[in-house]
């Protein structure tokens, strides 16, 4: 390779490492949430169906509680392209651990490790959490199931005040005493590194300071060069190293057994969680559904039953963690903690708002009307290989008990306004 | 007394003095830039792939995956750099120096993306040390001058010694803790406090099958399962690094025979030449023409 080469090739070389730099010089905004809307609608509409998400508080300094709940509806009509809840995992969507989760239940149900969820299953949620990186956070629960990943619940804003330097997040020993995770075992951890890193790099010391390749190369290819290069000196630095390290072994064993009397293995079981289920006095059956794409609405034909004893008005839909709502659920269900980009309290249309009485079964035309099917990327179910949709169907009595119904069925595209009749 | 061999050696080599200096500063320039580089680059890779969860979380060190897989995967490399630098140098620093350099290449990540991109605590993703597994690996080696022994006694002392060094640094996890009545490891308590949003509960691969009707014994068997598949793994990869590492060329000897040389790294010298002849079969001092001479593949 001739010098002309060589330069041509620092040439593309400083290029290529310019244009790896490029994203510094430009200022890199932080993520703003956390991929949710790219998953695909029938995946987000009738699996994990999230209600009642509460971010409280939404304004925290570094060390304060603050609780993440809600309740979750398990799908009767899971995606047969997901595989099924048999072994989930609730857990935080958030960048990093900006909060340290010190609590989790499901139905009462302490969540440390995954277990399985019923289909048609309800579960409410509790998730304590204690602030630990300040910033502007987005916040989600979200429902893991292995073998199909993630399924993220709605996102919120929660703020944290404060220095991250003074986060401490103590936990209590059974045997007594209390320890801070972010520091625990660290000294224990950079002593023996630094210990085992310093032997080491003596080690690899000891023969780099003679001369390491060439010349023992060219020695070893010779008559008797094997013997000469087995120097003695090298024979007992090994003896005595083997020495040091099975000594240095057996200290740091014994010594650490012997601060630690008491250990336990980690922990691999699952929870038992017992699911409810939604209680309803309406009976809903799909009778059809088509999605508007151009005019960005679910609009819904339902076949609806009041076996109740009061009168009972429909107030809101939600799905994907999106909630339509109409005056009905405004008066019963706002609650104005929750994300108003998640929210249409004038999306839910229905033709005959008049209540559904007792015994009544009634044809609901029912609309879900929003430029959120646009904006969170649900119109994508046109491109879905699975056209079903699915969401929670809220009504209220007069005493404002609500009943809620979980409710799915085959969607057509309308993709024309002349045909959207 | 001197108390190397070096002036013998340097001798021996009949470089002339220039030739000497030079070969310390290739020394400088291929151990440190190119060799160490490279192998803490590639073996970070490698280990990650292959290993890389059970190194990076507290809450995945268990008695029997993680007692098992970290040493057979840390032991490939080192097979393979031992064969290169003992076969071409009879230098017995390979697995230190594969070694400290996953180690150089993990604390590096545990700084930059663990704690200063993802906010963990280092405590939270400290990594298993296996220096001292490597220096005995590299003494066993340097004392029999056999790889064949090495696999057999080093590799298995290298395997076997992985849980006891660790229990240094983590025997603090295994402590029991309390949480809504419930009992876990402090290890289990951080993996569950510590926010992984991309890394459910469920991704830990900790405590699967029957191991543990051992008596309880586990680690130990998971210890011993560890180092039988470590001194095959040992022996594959000291044999990978022949593949790899191999250098041969044809000679023509006196006779006009061409006969192939393997591993030897050295060919120019006068008493070479003496004894296998050259590439060109001209003898050293007659040559005066520039044919090619470039008949080594490697």
């Amino acid at each position: 390779m001739n010098a002309k080469n060589i330069f041509k090739l620092c040439v593309i070389g400083s290029l290529g490492m310019a244009t790896l730099g490029l994203p510094l010089v430009f200022f890199a905004s932080p993520a703003a949430a956390h991929g949710e809307r790219s998953q695909e609608p029938f995946l987000r509409m009738r699996t994990a169906q999230w209600y009642d998400t509460r971010w409280a508080p939404q304004k925290t300094s570094v060390n304060d509680e603050a609780m993440l709940s809600g309740k979750i509806h398990i799908s009767e009509d899971w995606p047969r392209a997901v595989t099924q809840p048999r072994r989930t995992f609730i857990n935080v969507g958030s960048p990093s651990s900006v909060f340290t989760r010190t609590s989790s239940k499901v139905n009462g149900v302490p969540m440390f490790t995954s277990g399985p969820l019923e289909l048609g299953g309800d579960y409410e949620y509790v998730i304590k959490l204690r602030a630990r990186l300040p910033g502007h956070h987005h916040i989600h629960p979200m429902l893991a199931v292995n073998g199909a990943g993630p399924v993220a619940g709605p996102g919120g804003w929660m703020d944290i005040a404060g220095n991250y330097k003074d986060f401490t997040n103590p936990v209590k020993l059974l045997v007594g005493g209390t320890v801070d995770t972010e520091t625990a075992g660290m000294a224990a951890g950079l002593f023996w590194h630094i210990v085992w890193g310093t032997l080491g790099f003596l080690w690899i010391a000891w023969f780099s300071v003679r001369p390491m390749f060439l010349i023992r190369a060219r020695v070893l290819a010779q008559e008797g060069g094997d013997a000469l290069l087995n120097d003695p000196v090298d024979r007992v630095v090994a003896y005595g190293m083997l020495g040091v390290c099975f000594v240095l072994i057996a200290i740091g064993f014994f010594y650490t057994d012997s601060q630690y009397p008491y250990t336990i293995p980690l922990q691999a079981g699952e929870p038992k969680i017992k699911a409810t289920h939604l209680k309803s006095d309406l009976t809903v059956k799909v009778l059809a559904a088509d999605y508007d794409v151009p005019g960005r609405a679910l609009r819904m034909t339902l076949q609806v039953t009041n076996s109740g004893e009061q009168p009972l008005r429909i107030g809101e839909f939600t799905t994907a963690g999106i909630r339509f709502l109409n005056k009905v659920g405004v008066a019963n269900n706002l609650d104005p903690t929750y994300p108003a980009e998640i929210m249409a309290q004038d999306g839910l249309h229905i033709e005959d708002e008049s209540p559904i009485n007792p015994g009544e079964t009634r044809e609901v035309k029912l609309d879900s009307r929003d430029s959120l099917w646009e904006v969170q990327r649900l119109m994508d179910l046109v491109h879905d290989p699975d056209q079903r949709f699915g969401g929670l169907l809220m009504a209220w009595d007069e005493a404002g008990n609500r009943h809620i119904n979980s409710i799915s069925g085959n969607i057509i595209p309308v993709f024309t306004r002349a045909t959207a009749g | 007394m001197a108390l190397f061999r070096t002036a013998e050696i340097i001798k021996a080599s009949k470089l002339p003095p220039e030739g000497v200096k030079l070969s310390r500063m290739i020394d400088a320039v291929y151990f440190l830039p190119i060799a160490y580089l490279g192998v803490f680059a590639t073996f970070h890779m490698h280990f990650d792939l292959l290993a890389g969860d059970w190194d990076f979380w507290v809450d995945w060190k268990d008695r029997q995956f993680w007692v098992t897989v970290t040493p057979i995967v840390e032991v490939m490399y080192p097979g393979a750099i031992m064969y290169y630098f003992w076969t071409f140098y009879r230098q017995p620093f390979g697995a230190t120096l594969s070694i400290t350099g996953l180690l150089v290449g993990k604390w590096i990540t545990i700084v930059f993306a663990w704690y200063w991109w993802a906010n963990f605590p280092a405590n939270f993703v400290m990594p298993a040390t296996m220096v001292g597994s490597a220096l005995i690996l590299d003494c066993t080696l340097l004392l029999t001058r056999s790889w064949m022994l090495t696999a057999i006694f080093g590799v298995w002392a290298f395997a076997m010694v992985f849980n006891p060094t660790q229990y240094a640094l983590f025997g603090y996890s295994h402590q029991p803790v309390v949480v809504d009545g419930q009992l876990l490891s402090l290890a289990d308590y951080m993996g569950f406090t510590f926010v992984r949003t991309g890394t459910p509960e469920y991704i830990r691969i900790i405590e699967v099958g029957s191991l543990r009707t051992f008596g309880g014994h586990t680690v130990w068997i998971s210890a011993f399962f560890s180092a039988f598949v470590s001194m095959l793994v040992f022996t594959i990869w000291w044999q990978v690094g022949h593949f790899v590492g191999q250098s041969f060329f044809w000679v023509k000897g006196r006779r006009g025979a061409m006969t192939r040389m393997n591993d030897k790294m050295v060919c120019g010298s006068d008493e070479f030449a003496a004894k296998h002849g050259t590439p060109d079969g001209v003898a050293p001092g007659a040559r005066v023409t520039a044919r090619p001479a470039a008949t080594t593949i490697s």
